[in-house]
C-alpha cells in the first residue's frame, strides 16, 4: 500500500492543506454543513435536541459519545438515509449544505445522495463481482462505457488502497473478499461516483486492528479531495483521524471543538468524564 | 416468594441419577422416543409409499411386452399399419363428402332462383352441374377399392387368432377351470404362426393393391372437376391440397410394409420405449390397447404451461409490489387474501372453471362478450368487452367450439399456483438482507434501480425455487384438471397458439378417472402405476432442482 504512487488518487484541482492537525488551518476552513437548531423524533421519542454545528470543508469530523446518543442518526440526517425509516421526522431546524436546505421540498433526494456517499458500519457489498460493486453507482447513472468504467474502478481502487490486492480478481464476488478489503471496497464503491462528502458509521467497528489501521490511513488520504464525518465508538481513532470532534451526549450535542483541543482540555464536564472514562 | 430453595448439600448421593421413568425407560429416553418416533412414521410411510408404486408399476413393462407380442406375431401389427392408412384415408373422403354438401346447397340454390318449364328440366340441369364433381368423388371413393378389399381379410383374420390366445390365457387365470380343456403354449404358437403365415402369404397382393391405390390416386387428383361455385371451389382446392399432402405420405407406409418383420421379437425395451415415447392411450380396444404416454404428458405439460404463463408474473410482480412498494396498510391486505386462495377447495375452482371461466371464454370466441343491461356500470363493461371482442376478432384460433381445454385448466390452476409463488418468493425478498438496500440506495439509486438491480438478482434463485415449488402444485393439481381440461386422451394436433384450447387429458386425471374401474392387477391397472411414476419421478425431478437451487442462494447471502 505504501508503494502506491500517490498521485493516481489526487486530482490536480485539489491543492487542500495536507497537514491541518494545528488550530491556526482550522479555524480558517470553510463550513461545508450546517446543522441549525436541528430536533429530530423517531415516533414519539425525541432522538436529536437542537442540534448547532458546523462541518468544514475537506476535513475529518468525528462524532463521538456513548450508545443511544444520537450521533449515527445525525449522520444519517445528512444524507437523508433516515426517509427510509417509516416513523422518522424532523421536529424543527434544519440542514443546510452549501447553504442549501437538504430537507426543502425541492431537493432531489437522489441527487442528494449522489454528493453526500455513505459508508456503513458492516460493510456491505453487494452480492456480485468487485467490478460490478465499484461499477454500480455509473451504472445507476446511465453509464456504460467500458472504458470509462474501467478507468474509474482503477482509480477508485486505488484511491481506497485496495488495487494492488485485487486488480488480479476484479471479476470475482466481493463476498470472498476479508472483511477489511470489503470495508475498502465500500469505500472505494463510494468515491467511484465522485461525491463531496463521506459519510462513515463506524466503518472499523467490525474490523481487526491491522484492518482498522488501514483505514485509518485511507481516511487520512481522502481527505485531500472530500469531506469526511465520521462517527466512532473508539476514541483514539477519533484523535488519530479526526481535525474536529462533536460529543453528544443522550441527543445534545455537548461540545464541538478541534479534536486536539477536546481531547486535551474540554470545556465541559462531561465530556471530560466521557474521555477519560468515567461513563460511557 | 422469599421461601428458601431447598437443597441438601452436596453429597454424592444428593447429585445422583433418580431412577424412575416407565418400564425401566427413563424419561428423556421416552421423550425423544416420542419425537423421532413421529419423523421416523413420515419417513416409513413415504418408503412404503415409493415401494408400493413401483412393485405395482413394474409389473407392467413384461405384460405389455407380451401383449404386444401377440400383436406382433398374429401379424395383427401388419393389418395394423394397412388400418391406419385406411382411417387417414376415411377421414379424407369425409373432407370431400362436406365439400360435396357445400356444392350441392349452392347449386340449388342457383338453380332455384331460376325459372323452369318443369321440374325434370330443373333436375336435369342440377344433375349436369354437379356429375362431374359426383364422377370425381366416385373415383377417390373407388382408388382403394382393392387395396381395402386385402385390408380387411388380413384384418379380420388377425385379430380372430388373437383373439383366440387370449381369450385362453385369461381363462388360465381363472381357478377352478380344468386346464387340459385349454390350449397349451405350443398349440398357441402353432396357431400365431398361421396368422402371420398367412399374412405373409397376402404380401404379394397387399403390395400391389398397395401401388394400384396409389396410381389411381395420382390419376384422379391430376384432373379435378370443373366447379362453378364458391364455396365449392374453395372446398375443392383445400380438399385437392390435403390429398396431395396424403399422397406423399403413401411412400412412407410403403416403406413400413417393405420393413415389417412378423419374426422379430418385440423387446422389453421396445415396450419401455412404447410407454416412454406412445403417442397412443387406448384402453379397451376391440383391436389393440396401446399404453403410450404422451397424450397424457403432453397434456399434463400443456395445461401446467398455460398456468405458470399467468401464475409466474401474478405472483412474482405480487411478492415485490407487497416486499417493495406496499405500504403496512396494504401490506396487511393483500397477503392474507392471496394466502387465502390456498384455501379454497380444488372442486371448488373446478366447478367456476366448468360453469363460469370455461363458458365465458367460448362465449367470447364465438359470439363476443355482451356487456350486462345495467346502467353505467354496463357502459363501463360495455367498453372493456369492445376491446375484448376486437382482440378476440383478431385471433386466428378464434371461434372454439370447446369450453373445457387446457387452456380453462390452466388458467385455473394459476389461481392455486399463485398462493405458492408468491408466499415463496415474498419470503425469498424478505431474507436480502436490508443492508444492500441500504447501500444501494446510499449511493444514490431510486427505489426501482435498487428493485431491479439489487433485490431481484440477489433474490433470483429463491424466486426460481418458488417458482418450481408452484410448478410441482400444479404439476400434481387432479381434481380441476379432471373438471376443466377436457379429457380428450390425444396428441393436441399444433396449431400455434391455438394448441392451447385444444381438450386434453392429464396423468394425473387419467388416474382419478380410470383408477376405480380397471380389473387390479391387469395391464390397464399397471398402466396406471407406471404413469404414477412418471409423475412422481417429475415431482421428485423439480423439488430436488428447487432446493439444490435455494441451497445454492444460502450460500450465496453467506
Amino acid at each position: 500500500m505504501s508503494d502506491k504512487p500517490k498521485t493516481e488518487s489526487v486530482p490536480p484541482s485539489a491543492p487542500a492543506p495536507q497537514v491541518t492537525r494545528d488550530a491556526g488551518d482550522l479555524s480558517a476552513a470553510k463550513t461545508l454543513i450546517e446543522v441549525k437548531d436541528f430536533d429530530f423524533f423517531y415516533g414519539q421519542k425525541q432522538a436529536l435536541f437542537d442540534i448547532n454545528l458546523e462541518i468544514p470543508e475537506k476535513l475529518v469530523t468525528a462524532f463521538i459519545g456513548p450508545s443511544g446518543c444520537g450521533k449515527s442518526t445525525l449522520l444519517r440526517c445528512l444524507n437523508r438515509m433516515n426517509d427510509l425509516v417509516d416513523v422518522a421526522r424532523i421536529g424543527r431546524g434544519s440542514i443546510n449544505i452549501h447553504g442549501v436546505d437538504i430537507n426543502s421540498k425541492d431537493v432531489d433526494v437522489i441527487e442528494l445522495r449522489k454528493r453526500v456517499g455513505m459508508v456503513f458500519q458492516k460493510s456491505n457489498p453487494f452480492p456480485k463481482s468487485i467490478y460490478e460493486n465499484i461499477t454500480y453507482g455509473l451504472k445507476i447513472r446511465g453509464i456504460h462505457k467500458k472504458s470509462y468504467l474501467d478507468e474509474v474502478v482503477e482509480r477508485s481502487l486505488r484511491g481506497a488502497a485496495l488495487w494492488d490486492e485485487v486488480k488480479d480478481r476484479l471479476h470475482d464476488s466481493a463476498l470472498g473478499m476479508s472483511g477489511g478489503q470489503q470495508q475498502r471496497l465500500c469505500i472505494a464503491r463510494a468515491i467511484a461516483v465522485e461525491p463531496e462528502i463521506i459519510l462513515m458509521d463506524e466503518p472499523c467497528s467490525a474490523l481487526d486492528p491491522i484492518a482498522t489501521a488501514q483505514i485509518e490511513e485511507l481516511i487520512d488520504e481522502l481527505k485531500t479531495d472530500y469531506t469526511i464525518v465520521i462517527v466512532t465508538h473508539n476514541m483514539q481513532q477519533a484523535t488519530r483521524v479526526s481535525d474536529k470532534t462533536a460529543f453528544f451526549y443522550l441527543g445534545k450535542l455537548i461540545e464541538f471543538d478541534e479534536t486536539a483541543r477536546l481531547f486535551s482540555n474540554p470545556d465541559n464536564k462531561q465530556t471530560e468524564d466521557y474521555i477519560t472514562g468515567r461513563f460511557g | 416468594m422469599a421461601e428458601k430453595l431447598s437443597q441438601s448439600s452436596f453429597t454424592a448421593e444428593s447429585i445422583q441419577k433418580k431412577s424412575g421413568g416407565f418400564l425401566g425407560v427413563d424419561k428423556s429416553t421416552l421423550i425423544k422416543g416420542l419425537f423421532g418416533g413421529n419423523a421416523l412414521v413420515a419417513i416409513i410411510v413415504l418408503a412404503l409409499i415409493t415401494f408400493f408404486l413401483f412393485r405395482e408399476g413394474v409389473e407392467f413393462f413384461p405384460q405389455y411386452q407380451h401383449d404386444m407380442s401377440l400383436y406382433r406375431k398374429s401379424g395383427q401389427e401388419l393389418a395394423g399399419l394397412l388400418k391406419a392408412e385406411m382411417d387417414e384415408y376415411n377421414e379424407l373422403q369425409k373432407e370431400l363428402e362436406a365439400v360435396q354438401v357445400v356444392l350441392a346447397t349452392e347449386t340449388l340454390e342457383e338453380i332455384e332462383g331460376k325459372e323452369w318449364p318443369d321440374e325434370n328440366a330443373k333436375w336435369a340441369a342440377y344433375g349436369e352441374k354437379t356429375a362431374a364433381f359426383q364422377n370425381y368423388a366416385e373415383s377417390i371413393r373407388s382408388a382403394s377399392g382393392p387395396l381395402k378389399d386385402v385390408v380387411e381379410k388380413v384384418r379380420d383374420h388377425t385379430r380372430e387368432m388373437k383373439e383366440v390366445v387370449v381369450v385362453q390365457e385369461t381363462r388360465k387365470q381363472i381357478t377352478g377351470i380344468d386346464l387340459s380343456t385349454l390350449m397349451d403354449e405350443e398349440e398357441a404358437e402353432k396357431l400365431l404362426l398361421g396368422s402371420r403365415q398367412q399374412v405373409k402369404d397376402l404380401m404379394p397382393e397387399i403390395v400391389e393393391a398397395h401401388k394400384a391405390f396409389r396410381e389411381n390416386l395420382t390419376l384422379v387428383l391430376a384432373s379435378p372437376p370443373k366447379v362453378e361455385t364458391e364455396g365449392g371451389k374453395e372446398g375443392l382446392e383445400d380438399f385437392q391440397k390435403e390429398a396431395e399432402k396424403f399422397l406423399e405420405k403413401i411412400p412412407g407406409f410403403e416403406r413400413k410394409l417393405e420393413k415389417y418383420d412378423a419374426e422379430k421379437p418385440f423387446t422389453i425395451w421396445k415396450a419401455l420405449g412404447g410407454f416412454l415415447m406412445g403417442t397412443e392411450w387406448i384402453t379397451a380396444s376391440s383391436w389393440q390397447d396401446y399404453y403410450g404416454i404422451w397424450p397424457l404428458l403432453s397434456g399434463s405439460l400443456m395445461v401446467t404451461g398455460v398456468a405458470l404463463f399467468f401464475a409466474i408474473p401474478m405472483g412474482v410482480f405480487a411478492a415485490i409490489y407487497v416486499n417493495q412498494i406496499a405500504n403496512s396498510k396494504e401490506q396487511n391486505f393483500i397477503k392474507p387474501f392471496i394466502e387465502f386462495i390456498s384455501a379454497i377447495p380444488s372442486v371448488v375452482i373446478g366447478f367456476f372453471g366448468v360453469v363460469v371461466f370455461g363458458e365465458l371464454i367460448r362465449v367470447w370466441s364465438q359470439a363476443g362478450l355482451e356487456p350486462p343491461d345495467i346502467p353505467v356500470i354496463g357502459s363501463v363493461l360495455g367498453f372493456f368487452s369492445n376491446i375484448l371482442n376486437g382482440i378476440a376478432l383478431r385471433l386466428d384460433f378464434f371461434p372454439i367450439s370447446e369450453r373445457l381445454n387446457a387452456f380453462t385448466a390452466g388458467g385455473l390452476l394459476a389461481l392455486m399456483a399463485v398462493p405458492t409463488i408468491f408466499t415463496l418468493a415474498e419470503d425469498a425478498m424478505n431474507n436480502v438482507p436490508k443492508a444492500f438496500t441500504e447501500a444501494s440506495e446510499a449511493m444514490g439509486a431510486t427505489r426501482w434501480q435498487t428493485i431491479w438491480r439489487i433485490q431481484i438478482p440477489t433474490a433470483l434463485s429463491g424466486i426460481i425455487s418458488a417458482i418450481l415449488l408452484g410448478l410441482g402444485r400444479v404439476i400434481g393439481e387432479t381434481m380441476v384438471v379432471l373438471l376443466c381440461a377436457g379429457n380428450r386422451i390425444a396428441v393436441p394436433e399444433f396449431k400455434g397458439a391455438g394448441t392451447v384450447f385444444e381438450p386434453v387429458h392429464t396423468m394425473t386425471g387419467i388416474i382419478a378417472q380410470e383408477m376405480g374401474e380397471v380389473v387390479p392387477e391387469s395391464i390397464h391397472y399397471r398402466a396406471l402405476f407406471c404413469v404414477g411414476i412418471v409423475l412422481f419421478f417429475l415431482s421428485l425431478l423439480i423439488n430436488y432442482v428447487a432446493q439444490i437451487i435455494v441451497r445454492r442462494y444460502q450460500i450465496a447471502n453467506g
